[in-house]
């Protein structure tokens, strides 16, 4: 899955994500009509616009093979989230089907025990998304994918509180949603590492994005691009 | 940050609530006090929390008081009524109130029947939420808050800005002002435990004048008619014992059915909410004193309170009265921290106050079209609830709940949204159209001013227009 | 106060849970008892004792160990007035002293049951509590506790108290602080 904010923002993240998972001698397909997982709709409380695009997802990739997404969020929506949107749906086995062949990309690389070789070296910190951490219930694989790659992660204090994007929240109540970036970039500053690396690119907009304005010398990559090195 | 109480009926809402939301959220931030004071409060906990979970398994006891709940309100129907009876049997007085009006017209009608000049009470929650001080102040009675947080709020003018530690966000020199304001003298000292001890006996004066006590309940036990009140400071207690008359509200959710399920419940409750093993007072009334007693009082009135939590049993947001107002999600939640309890504008704040505030004020209210949407669905407050209510998506259905004009302009937004992403050649062609635009924003790789709802980016972070980000 | 082990699992354990809870115990022998407790409450600057009208009372001798020392006995129901009783009036270094029906060891919270020999204002409404408390009466959880209080067949009583602790408020500034309205201190009579 490329991810909707990959293709707007950053393509360079399903890019390596592709080259990532090549490079442990996986097949890779990456289906050309795909569109958005939709949770954007539904956390913002449309449930039918949602389930509509949704709907061409599960089509989209209705085939045996495991979906591996560059996101904790994406993957959350679809592990998580579709089988409450389906349910009593036409589409309700399709929706479980899918959920149960979804997975995030350092998961991926930890559950079949991939090394993609060399990445950067760091140092580097690391934020884990609160999707990340607490719907698809993750820490552990991006710092083990990072370790393997050769990659330096020091570690920045509370490490389990939100950034503060939280998708419509961010453009509802910008000012609060700004601190919480804000925290976030400064907290990652004091690890001692000038960049912070997440599954989530949604996190790593806002954090960077706060730290731009605020002159807070803060750079940013997603995990799929630190390991493609 | 002070507010004034107006008066007001109906509804669940702080009626002198100013501006909205977002505004008060903004202030909030601004109050380096009020932050000073949430930081180490919610630091302090998340440490006792810690070690609940490490020492006392406090994840484990989870799972059970899941299910304890789930079953309490599958049940509530039969065990509400043997609640009744059983308090009835011990010589109480059992009043099922449809909603805060008619609470509040009992409570006030029975003190007004006794001749009772003064009430005093007890921290609760659902005294708030059906207004019942203001009831009794229209009627002439004099409400006196005895829990000392409480006590300092009513001296402030100001409504609680948390479920368990209500004046979180007053520090030593605010209190110290107010008390000498209350005595009338400057002769109030200065030091935590002076001013601790300058409350007790002012304090004293009003439990020995009370005609009425109020308490909230934190628990009902149906087998045995027992209604559980904790605490720390004692005061309850004395609310309890000392006046002629006590009168307990309860929100109607909040039974179980036998003592080991009061057993699982009482200890969770107050590891999670103040990260010990024991409240230092837990009281389990029933009914008023026997023959023979020489204290307690003469006359126990429970006061069930529906106020729409009835209708919410077998729809989607049915675990949320599985809620025993611990007020874990408040501290977990990264909002809360940011903004506290008052910017919120109900009695119920954090996380569960933003789910239960539009379902009992209505989908139109103003508090269901934006209490719902202050939250980045971080999900640490699903994961801090002893009760496991899944908050978080809890939030989400909320947001589907809600209408109102801002709403339905978003639902327009993402009907179009949804038409163009649902087929993949109008997707590509949104996406080219937003990257260009994207480029032709972005200098030196960053924008700093978009447009439409890009705005609210824009307005307090930069758009990174390539990626990797350039420094 | 003895911080050495009694050999009996439950006291020790229940000693250390009440020092946990801010609160103090002491382990002594039946015969013992009367007078340690009345020596406690002298050390305390305690000018009257309020008492519980309990056999275990009697049985240690502890109203006339109050007297011996000076302080004025008053047993349960007093007949005092509301604010006196409040401690607004007479003298403020009152002590109550309860008789817990239970103890429950792991939480360090005695369990007191209002009767007509037991007020259940004896604890909060002094600025001292003493609770005497006979070694068989110790469980070790809140669960067992409460199961043998409001066993079936046995009517609840009026009003049940679970004190763990003296008087605790965190009200100010998020710091505990002693005292706000029960009691400020909280000493238990263990007695073998």
């Amino acid at each position: 899955m490329r991810t909707c904010l990959s293709e707007a923002v950053a393509p360079s993240v399903w890019k390596s994500s592709r080259r990532v998972l090549e490079r442990c001698g996986v097949d890779v397909k990456v289906p050309r009509a795909q569109t958005c997982c939709s949770q954007p709709a539904w956390t913002a409380g449309h449930p039918d616009q949602a389930r509509a695009v949704a709907r061409h997802t599960i089509v989209v990739f209705s085939g045996p093979e495991e979906v591996v997404v560059p996101s904790g969020s994406c993957a959350g929506m679809v592990v998580h989230g579709y089988p409450e949107m389906f349910k009593g749906q036409p589409e309700e086995e399709a929706a479980l089907d899918l959920a149960r062949r979804t997975i995030e990309l350092t998961q991926f690389l930890a559950k079949h025990d991939l090394d993609p070789g060399r990445g950067s070296r760091g140092p580097v910190t690391m934020h884990d998304s609160c999707h990340m951490l607490r719907v698809m219930d993750e820490s552990q694989s991006p710092r083990e994918a990072l370790a393997k790659a050769g990659c330096e992660v020091r570690e920045m204090q509370h490490t389990d509180r939100c950034c503060g994007f939280g998708g419509v929240f961010a453009i509802n109540f910008p000012e609060l949603s700004g601190r919480l970036g804000e925290e976030k970039a400064r907290a990652a500053i004091e690890s001692g590492a000038r960049e912070v690396v997440s599954c989530d690119l949604g996190c790593l907009m806002h954090i960077v994005g706060v730290a731009h304005r605020q002159g807070i010398p803060l750079r940013a990559r997603h995990v799929a691009e630190v390991l493609d090195r | 940050m002070s507010t004034r109480k107006r008066r007001g009926d109906g509804g669940v809402a702080y009626l002198d609530v100013q501006g909205t939301l977002r505004e008060r959220t903004v202030d909030a931030l601004r109050d380096r006090t009020l932050r000073g004071n949430l930081d180490s409060a919610t630091t302090s906990w998340g440490e006792s929390r810690d070690a609940m979970r490490s020492d006392y398994g406090l994840d484990e006891m989870r799972e059970r008081a899941r299910e304890i709940r789930r079953s309490n309100i599958r049940n509530l129907p039969a065990l509400l009524s043997e609640m009744q009876a059983k308090v009835r049997e011990a010589g109480g007085t059992v009043v099922r109130a449809v909603d805060g009006a008619e609470a509040c017209r009992y409570i006030t009608g029975l003190a007004q029947a006794r001749g009772v000049k003064v009430v005093a009470k007890s921290k609760s929650m659902a005294t708030e939420e059906i207004k019942l001080n203001e009831a009794l102040e229209d009627a002439r009675i004099e409400v006196v808050e005895t829990d000392l947080g409480e006590w300092i709020l009513q001296l402030a003018s100001e409504h609680p800005s948390h479920i368990i530690a209500p004046a979180v966000h007053l520090n030593r020199e605010q209190v110290a002002a107010l008390f000498r304001e209350e005595a009338g003298t400057d002769d109030v000292p200065d030091d935590r435990e002076g001013l601790v001890a300058h409350a007790r006996v002012r304090l004293r004066e009003k439990f020995a004048e009370a005609g009425i006590g109020v308490s909230g309940v934190n628990l009902g036990v149906a087998s045995t008619g027992t209604v559980c009140v904790l605490e720390n400071e004692g005061n309850a207690r004395l609310v309890t014992s000392q006046p002629r008359i006590h009168v307990a509200v309860m929100g109607m959710e909040r039974v179980v059915a036998d003592w080991d399920e009061a057993a699982h419940i009482l200890q969770v409750l107050p590891m999670a909410a103040i990260g010990q093993d024991a409240a230092n007072y837990v009281n389990l009334i029933t009914g008023p004193r026997r023959d023979g007693e020489a204290d307690g009082p003469e006359e126990f009135h429970l006061v069930i309170i529906d106020g729409g939590r009835g209708a919410l049993r077998g729809t989607e947001f049915e675990e949320a009265l599985s809620c025993i107002r611990c007020g874990a999600c408040l501290y977990s939640c990264p909002m809360w921290r940011s903004v506290g309890g008052q910017a919120y504008g109900s009695p119920y704040s954090g996380p569960i106050g933003a789910v239960i505030t539009p379902l009992l004020e209505g989908p139109s209210s103003p508090a269901s079209r934006d209490l719902p949407f202050m939250s980045s669905l971080c999900g640490a407050c699903g994961e801090a609830c002893p009760v496991g209510i899944p908050l978080q998506d809890l939030l989400v259905r909320a947001r589907a709940r809600s209408s109102s004009p801002a709403t339905r302009k978003s639902g327009m937004a993402f009907r179009a949204w949804s038409r163009l992403w649902r087929r993949p050649s109008t997707y590509r062609a949104w996406m080219a159209g937003w990257r260009l635009m994207l480029r032709a924003r972005g200098k030196d790789g960053w924008a700093t001013d978009l447009p439409g709802p890009g705005a609210g980016w824009t307005q307090v972070r930069d758009m990174p227009t390539r990626w990797p980000p350039r420094r | 106060m003895s911080t050495a082990s009694s050999g009996d699992p439950l006291v020790d354990l229940l000693m250390a849970s009440l020092t946990r809870r801010k609160a103090t115990g002491q382990v002594v022998s039946g015969e013992h008892a009367g007078r340690e407790a009345a020596r406690w409450m002298a050390d305390a600057g305690v000018a009257r004792a309020v008492l519980a009208s309990d056999p275990v009372v009697d049985a240690i001798g502890l109203p006339d160990a109050l007297r011996r020392e000076g302080i004025d006995v008053i047993m349960w129901p007093t007949g005092l007035g509301k604010r006196e009783a409040m401690g607004l009036e007479g003298p403020i270094d009152v002590c109550g002293v309860t008789v817990p029906a239970l103890a429950v060891a792991e939480r360090g919270t005695v369990v007191l049951e209002a009767s007509e020999g037991h007020g259940r204002g004896l604890d909060v409404t002094s600025r001292h509590h003493v609770a005497l408390l006979p070694t068989d009466r110790i469980v070790r959880t809140l669960g067992e506790a409460l199961a043998l209080t409001f066993a079936d067949g046995r009517p609840a009583p009026s009003a049940v108290s679970l004190v763990s602790g003296p008087s605790r408020s965190s009200d100010i500034e998020k710091i505990s602080t002693l005292g706000a309205h029960g009691a400020l201190t909280e000493h238990v009579v263990i007695i073998r």
